[in-house]
C-alpha cells in the first residue's frame, strides 16, 4: 500500500515537472502557425541577429576551446596551493547575476575602466563592438566549458598517463593522444553546454555591449527589442533559438552513444557521467 | 537574572508590535478620500517618471520601463491600474484598442543631449554628432524618447548622424547611463533625466524650432480591479501638489487649453 503511494507521489511530482517545463515551449510554437513563423525568419532583425549571434559565439567558443582546454587540464592534474581559490573564481560567473558579469566588463573594460585607458592609448574601443559581445559570451560560457573539461580530465586513470610517458612518449604527445581523446566525450558535453548559454548570453552584453541591428544586436537582444514592435518576430526567434538548443543537446547525447570501440572501457575508466 | 531579561525583550516586543498593529489600524481608518497616499495599485510608468512619481505618492506598487514596454505589457495582460506614457501616441493607441480608459495630458518634457562631463568627443551643439567616430546613443525608435530623438534628427537635416549611432538602447535610462558613464560620446534624453545626474553629463540644448513636443498621458487601465484608486491615483498628479512636485523634478506645465480636466 505504501509503495503504491510513493509510486503515485514520483509519477505526481514528474508530471508536474514535465508539464512545467515542456508548456512554454510549446506554447511558443502553438501561439502563432507555423507558416507565419517561418516567414518571420526571412525579417532582416532576425536574420541579423542570428549573423551576429553566430559569429560572436562562434568566435567565444574557439576562445573558449583555445585557453579553457589548457586552464583546465592544469587545475585537473596539479596540485598547487591556491588550486582551490582558482577553481572557484572560474566557477564564478556562473553563478553571478548577468547584470553583475557586464557592469564588471564596464568596469575593466569600458572607456573609463581598469585596462580601458591602456586600451584607449593602443587605440583600442571595446564598448558598443562585436568584440565587446564576444568578451560577454566567452565570460559567462567559459566556467561551463571550464568545469566540465576538469572533471573530464579528472576522471582519466593518471596510470594511463604515467604509462604512457614511460613507454617513451612526451608530455605533449601524451596529451595528443591519450589525454585528449579520453576526455572528448566530457570536453564536448562542456563545450556543447557553453555554447548555448553563449547564444542565451543578454544581460552583460546589453551592459557593455549595447544593442544596434547587424553589429550588436544577438538574438536574445532582438527578442527584448521587437518585444514591444512585433510580438511575431520575437516569438520566431524563439522558436529558433528553441530548435538550435535542442538540436545542440541532441546531437550531443548521439556522439556520446555512438563514440568508437574504444569506450568500451568507459565503465573502467569512468570517463564522465554523461551517458 | 537571564530569564527576566528575556521576558522584559517579548514584553517590549508585544508592546511595539501592538502599538504598530494600531497605528496603522487608525490609519486606515481616519484616511481622508483624497490626496492621500493610494496604495494596493500598480502603476506602469515612463522610465523618466522613476524619481518624481514616487515622491508624488510613495504608496502604489511601481513598475518603470519604457513606454512602449509596458504597453506591450499591457497588451500581454499585466496586471497594471494605471499607465502613465512619455507621449500621447501609445495611450492613445491602446485606448483605440479598449486596453485603457480615456487618456489626460499630466505634463511635459524637454528633449536635450547631454554628453559626458569630460566631453572627450568635443561636442559642443547637435551639429557636431556629425564629426566621424562619435559614438552616439539613442533609444529604439519603438521607444518614445527615440522617436522623440528621430524627429528632431530629421527636422535639423541631421539623419546623416544615425551612422554614428552605436547602440539603440532599451529606454531612456539606459541611454543616460551610458553617457553618464562615458562610455557614450553623447545621447539624447529628456532634461529632467539629465538633472538626476548634473555631475555627470552635460547638457546641450536643442535649438527651439527643432524641439519635439514632449507631451506625456496616463490612463486607468481597463482590466484593472482597482479602478477608484487608479482614478484617485490620477486626480493626484493632476492635482496642485502633484504638479508641483513635477515641476520642481523640471517638467513642464500643461499647457492652459489642454488641462480643462
Amino acid at each position: 500500500m505504501r509503495r503504491i503511494l510513493l509510486a503515485l507521489l514520483y509519477f505526481l511530482g514528474a508530471a508536474v515537472t514535465l508539464a512545467f517545463l515542456a508548456l512554454p515551449l510549446l506554447a511558443i510554437f502553438v501561439h502563432v502557425s507555423p507558416g507565419r513563423l517561418v516567414d518571420q525568419l526571412s525579417n532582416p532583425v532576425v536574420t541579423d541577429a542570428l549573423i551576429v549571434s553566430l559569429k560572436t559565439t562562434l568566435i567565444a567558443q574557439a576562445l573558449i576551446l583555445l585557453f579553457g582546454t589548457p586552464t583546465a587540464y592544469l587545475l585537473a592534474s596539479r596540485r598547487f596551493p591556491g588550486r582551490a581559490a582558482c577553481i572557484t573564481l572560474v566557477e564564478l560567473p556562473l553563478v553571478l547575476p548577468p547584470a553583475v558579469a557586464g557592469i564588471g566588463l564596464l568596469a575593466a573594460f569600458g572607456r573609463f575602466g581598469l585596462l580601458g585607458s591602456t586600451l584607449g592609448l593602443a587605440g583600442i574601443t571595446l564598448p558598443f563592438t562585436q568584440a565587446a559581445v564576444t568578451i560577454a559570451v566567452a565570460f559567462v560560457a567559459s566556467p561551463l566549458y571550464i568545469r566540465q573539461a576538469i572533471a573530464a580530465f579528472e576522471a582519466i586513470d593518471p596510470d594511463l598517463v604515467a604509462a604512457s610517458r614511460t613507454l617513451g612518449a612526451g608530455p605533449a604527445r601524451t596529451f595528443f593522444r591519450i589525454v585528449l581523446p579520453m576526455a572528448r566525450g566530457g570536453l564536448a558535453a562542456g563545450e556543447a553546454l557553453a555554447f548555448a548559454r553563449g547564444l542565451g548570453e543578454f544581460g552583460a552584453t546589453i551592459m557593455f555591449a549595447g544593442s544596434l541591428q547587424h553589429v550588436t544586436q544577438t538574438l536574445p537582444l532582438a527578442i527584448y527589442a521587437e518585444f514591444e514592435v512585433n510580438f511575431d518576430v520575437t516569438l520566431a526567434i524563439s522558436a529558433l533559438l528553441v530548435l538550435i538548443s535542442a538540436a545542440l543537446l541532441l546531437s550531443l547525447k548521439l556522439t556520446l552513444l555512438w563514440q568508437p570501440s574504444e569506450q568500451t572501457s568507459r565503465s573502467r575508466f569512468a570517463l564522465s557521467s554523461w551517458s | 537574572m537571564r530569564a527576566s531579561n528575556l521576558t522584559a525583550i517579548l514584553a517590549a516586543l508585544a508592546g511595539l508590535l501592538l502599538s504598530l498593529s494600531t497605528a496603522s489600524g487608525a490609519a486606515e481608518r481616519s484616511r481622508p478620500q483624497a490626496y492621500t497616499k493610494v496604495r494596493g495599485i500598480t502603476v506602469y510608468a515612463a522610465a523618466s517618471l522613476t524619481d518624481v512619481f514616487p515622491r508624488i505618492d510613495p504608496g502604489p506598487r511601481y513598475s518603470f520601463a519604457a513606454s512602449s514596454t509596458l504597453a506591450a505589457q499591457i497588451t500581454q495582460g499585466a496586471p497594471a491600474d494605471v499607465f502613465a506614457s512619455a507621449n500621447t501616441a501609445i495611450p492613445a493607441q491602446l485606448f483605440a484598442s479598449g486596453l485603457v480608459q480615456k487618456p489626460v495630458v499630466f505634463t511635459r518634457n524637454r528633449l536635450v543631449l547631454v554628453v559626458p562631463t569630460s566631453n572627450q568627443a568635443g561636442i559642443h551643439s547637435v551639429y557636431d554628432l556629425q564629426k566621424t567616430g562619435v559614438k552616439l546613443v539613442i533609444a529604439a525608435p519603438s521607444v518614445p524618447v527615440g522617436s522623440y530623438t528621430l524627429q528632431v534628427l530629421e527636422k535639423m537635416g541631421l539623419t546623416n548622424v544615425l551612422a554614428n549611432v552605436v547602440s539603440r538602447e532599451p529606454d531612456v535610462r539606459s541611454v543616460l547611463s551610458k553617457v553618464a558613464l562615458g562610455e557614450a560620446d553623447a545621447g539624447f534624453v529628456y532634461s529632467t533625466d539629465a538633472r538626476t545626474v548634473p555631475s555627470k553629463v552635460k547638457v546641450i540644448k536643442i535649438p527651439d524650432w527643432a524641439k519635439p513636443s514632449v507631451t506625456y498621458a496616463m490612463a486607468v487601465v481597463s482590466s484593472s480591479g482597482h479602478k477608484a484608486a487608479a482614478r484617485r491615483f490620477v486626480k493626484e498628479v493632476l492635482g496642485k501638489a502633484g504638479q508641483k512636485k513635477l515641476l520642481a523634478a523640471g517638467f513642464l506645465p500643461i499647457p492652459k487649453a489642454r488641462s480643462g480636466r
